[in-house]
């Protein structure tokens, strides 16, 4: 299967120079900032926040390291890898909180960017960091990033009565959980509270139990390609095949990282079109808040309890689709506008809201100006204390909400902000947005 | 690149061994901005946090004879930040980033030279007040545009916002600490420099050649609650300049700018495009802000009558009316939308520089008209702003340039078109604002001797080791 990624050496109109040459280094991508009025600043980039130099900062400083990897036209340098360049690639968690920000034409491909200098990295031999390869090695022999075997893929759903076997019975909605859940023990309550969550409903849904694989996010995320291509070739034969032969025309993933690839990464195959034809991908936030906007459920227990909400980049962000308004009828012309229905911002805000006796509080930073929690871009691998320390920053300005629970909608998030909350001797635990609906149903 | 590992353990031994380096992709990120100045790596970055650790650097740098770039966002149109020298150690100042103080009553303010417009447009704005917010990214250093002269959204009322300074705290070159305005004779009054004598002058508009400002007392006037911006056409700078000197006998307005076509086009054409026919080549608007209705109503009648006037004597002026969105842009500084190079950019990539200058108004349209052809047979669109400042002797001229930074042989033929613009504006008595070594170059060519003398000795006193961004002021 061909698969268009975009690389920064490339010709033609694949080439990423042609964009990170347009950044102009005028540093709008370090803060989260809206004009309002009011005006207010925010601290959007957890690598430059952490590293302080301009090569470490936001967008400014991904388009200088492209650059100097493909050697300045002024200095005309002689690009080598260094272990500290490699480390400096690496840290980005490449959260696009930079992308939200800039206003120029780099815009749209900053996180292509950061990707295809890893992807680079892996291809000349000296990426991804040591720290990642047990985890490209992992997915290689066991279809996970988790280093646990295929074996104990579906031990969570075990006994759990609902769920269809999609491999032998048909289905309209195939639940994806992902691995997280699946081999990572604290966050194995989201997929079963999803199970539950789904049965209340009266979903008629399936899984791939030990067939499932892997979405492949992680591993491209350091830029290892051909082992991302290889899971994801598996895994659209797989969905046409459920779609053609047991009726599955959604996939519902309750992990951000699965549901931006499946949506995302997936669609740069050529194939795409013809293997998801039929099919939509969507994450259970906006599958459940589908649901209740139609009426097919309420929330009626009552739960006392002040929550705040913490915006996954993937689900957020990542996702956000960028038109440019060429005549300057909507906004002025040639800037980008962020595509409506693009970005699941409002839907688990909204099924929050709906529970009674819930009080929601938002942080300081939210939405597209949401302070991502350190764990995405192989930075939990690699950083885990980073990460930790980074999560804390965040469950100490959720703290000054007031709020008793963060509620999330992402796996990586969920631990990573616990983990976080360690760090800071916090009481305030993270939890998923299925698993607070599921006690108000 | 050349770096000494002594140095570097020197300077990690102040400021820690995560806030120096020398790797050589990180002064990559420093060897650039998005100016026409040609890139050259410096040996090291450091990032002190507190002001002794800037003095113990200072000091190691004059034991050492090593050059000092003060930096903070790296955003200027000049390259004031890019090395001049092999070697230099650039002092990054973003790790020294408080709001010090916010005296909401006498309206002023002390920050350090890490705050951003960004952040303190925030903190201003819950307090009702604010400052002159330029046209530049919200990323930028209050107190580097202050020092270095730069201008904004109340420069017509207030003027410069290095005429906004109040006071200051200076390391100097050899690496003492002194402080200037009412700061000096008791510690917490950072409000003014008079009536002292203005040595704040040796450290404001010298391009980071004299000391670190560490600490910046600002004033920060009030929002007024009314604003209107009024808008006009011409079809030639003459007329659009006898508007401006009319409507600026009133001191109306806390910004009275006009743009030619080339500079209203969003994104500016590049390369040149012809203006069609019947659009109007110069767009002027005026901010003006009121505590009052009654103020406001008087203002856009003073405003009114201009125009009349204006008419009456045979101007191409007419009032135009302004998408909204670009008023809002006018009055929501530091704007996401202008600052943030976007128009500037657009259709070349990657770079912006001007000839930026302080320039007598009543010479704007002889220098216009030559920098027109100038500008066209380079192929380069004249995107030129003109602006009043507090009275009408002179007022801001400059041509916003896009630049295609990844093609060199673009980059040389802006810089050879700005160039020769400069000197058609220094032989009509204009002077450029944050100017690279070229623009330097001329100035000091031109200028009176004993006035480059008294520079040298100022400098000489200051800066014995020649250790401050040398070379930066071409003389020095």
């Amino acid at each position: 299967m061909e698969w268009n990624f975009r690389n920064v050496d490339d010709e033609g109109e694949l080439n990423l120079k042609h964009f990170f040459w347009r950044c102009t280094a005028c540093g709008t991508c370090r803060s989260g900032y809206t004009y309002g009025p009011p005006p207010t600043f925010r601290k959007i980039c957890p690598q430059g926040e952490k590293f302080g130099y301009e090569g470490f900062f936001a967008s400014k400083g991904k388009a200088a390291l492209a650059r100097w990897m493909t050697s300045d036209p002024v200095l005309k340098n002689e690009f080598e890898w260094t272990p500290e360049y490699l480390k400096t690639l690496y840290t980005c968690i490449g959260c696009a909180g930079c992308q939200n920000q800039c206003l120029i034409d780099f815009k749209p491909h900053i996180i292509d960017t950061i990707e295809a200098m890893r992807a680079k990295a892996v291809n000349d031999g000296v990426g991804p960091l040591k720290e990642h390869h047990i985890l490209i090695t992992s997915m290689k022999n066991n279809d996970n990033p988790y280093t646990g075997p295929r074996s104990v893929r579906a031990k969570w759903m075990k006994g759990l009565e609902g769920i269809k076997d999609i491999n032998s019975e048909s289905a309209p909605v195939l639940y994806f959980a992902g691995c997280t859940p699946a081999y990572n023990a604290p966050v194995k309550n989201l997929a079963l509270k999803t199970v539950s969550v789904f049965n209340k409903i009266g979903i008629d849904y399936g899984s791939l139990g030990k067939k499932e694989l892997c979405c492949g996010s992680t591993v491209l995320r350091l830029g290892a390609r051909d082992e991302f291509k290889r899971i994801a070739e598996k895994n659209l034969e797989t969905f046409k095949y459920l779609h053609d032969e047991r009726g599955v025309d959604t996939i519902v993933s309750s992990c951000a990282g699965c549901y931006r690839s499946l949506l995302e990464d997936y669609s740069l195959s050529e194939g795409y079109k013809d293997y998801m034809d039929g099919i939509k991908v969507i994450h259970t936030a906006d599958f459940l808040y589908d649901l209740y906007k139609k009426g097919e459920f309420e929330p009626k227990n009552e739960i006392k309890m002040k929550v705040t909400y913490h915006d996954p980049c993937h689900l957020g962000r990542h996702v956000k689709e960028w038109i440019i308004d060429w005549d300057g009828k909507e906004q002025w012309k040639g800037s980008y506008m962020g595509v409506e229905d693009h970005g699941t911002f409002e839907s688990p805000r909204e099924l929050i809201k709906a529970i009674p006796g819930i009080q929601f509080e938002e942080m300081r930073r939210n939405q597209n100006n949401s302070y991502c929690c350190g764990s995405g871009g192989g930075v939990k691998t690699a950083f885990p204390d980073w990460a930790a320390e980074n999560a804390a920053l965040r469950v100490e300005e959720a703290e000054q909400t007031g709020a008793e629970k963060i509620i999330t909608c992402c796996p990586f998030c969920h631990a990573n902000l616990n983990d976080g909350a360690k760090v800071r001797n916090s009481t305030l635990r993270t939890i998923d947005l299925v698993e607070l609906l599921d006690e108000a149903l | 690149m050349v770096s000494d590992p002594k140095i570097l353990k020197e300077l990690q031994g102040i400021v820690g061994e995560e806030h120096a380096t020398s790797d050589t992709h990180v002064m990559y990120a420093y060897s650039y901005d998005m100016s026409f100045v040609k890139n050259r790596l410096p040996g090291y970055v450091a990032m002190p946090k507190t002001v002794e650790e800037v003095q113990q650097i200072m000091k190691m740098a004059n034991r050492t004879k090593t050059p000092v770039i003060p930096y903070t966002a790296g955003s200027n149109i000049g390259g004031l930040c890019i090395p001049e020298k092999d070697g230099s150690i650039v002092m990054d100042m973003k790790r020294m980033n408080k709001i010090i103080r916010i005296d909401e009553e006498s309206r002023f303010a002390v920050v350090e030279p890490g705050v951003s417009h960004a952040e303190l447009a925030e903190e201003l704005y819950k307090r009702g007040l604010r400052f002159g917010w330029p046209v530049g990214p919200p990323s930028a250093s209050v107190l580097s545009c202050a020092i270095c002269h730069g201008i904004g959204g109340i420069t017509g009322r207030y003027g410069l916002n290095s005429e906004q300074i109040t006071s200051m705290e200076v390391v100097l070159p050899t690496g003492e600490l002194t402080r200037v305005g009412s700061c000096a004779i008791q510690k917490d009054a950072w409000h003014s420099l008079l009536p002292l004598p203005l040595v704040g002058g040796l450290f404001t508009g010298w391009l980071g050649t004299t000391g670190v400002v560490t600490k910046l007392g600002i004033f920060t006037p009030a929002v007024p609650p009314h604003v209107e911006i009024v808008t006009t056409a011409t079809d030639d700078l003459q007329d659009m300049y006898k508007y401006m000197l009319e409507f600026s006998r009133y001191e109306a307005a806390d910004d009275l700018t006009a743009v030619s076509w080339w500079l209203s086009q969003v994104p500016i054409p590049y390369p040149y495009k012809e203006k069609p026919k019947d659009a109007p080549e110069w767009n002027s608007y005026a901010v003006l802000y009121a505590y009052t209705e009654k103020e406001l109503e008087a203002k856009v009648e003073m405003f009114e009558r201009t125009v009349k006037n204006q008419q009456k004597n045979g101007s191409s002026l007419q009032v135009t009316q302004y998408p909204e969105e670009a008023k809002r842009a006018r009055t929501e500084l530091p704007s996401q939308i202008v600052g943030s190079t976007k128009n500037y950019s657009k259709q070349a990539g990657g770079g912006i520089s001007w000839p930026g200058t302080f320039t007598p108004a009543n010479k704007w349209v002889p220098v216009w008209e030559k920098w027109r052809e100038i500008y066209k047979k380079r192929n380069l669109s004249p995107s030129v702003r003109v602006t009043m400042y507090r009275g009408t002797h002179y007022g801001m001229l400059r041509a916003m340039t896009p630049i295609n930074k990844q093609y060199p042989d673009q980059v040389e033929n802006a810089r050879m078109a700005i160039v020769e613009a400069l000197k058609v504006l220094l032989d009509e008595g204009g002077i450029p604002y944050k100017p690279p070594v070229d623009f330097a170059k001329e100035i000091y060519s031109r200028a009176d001797p004993g006035y480059v003398d008294l520079i040298k000795k100022v400098k000489d006193f200051l800066d014995p080791n020649e250790i401050m961004n040398p070379g930066k002021l071409w003389i020095r």
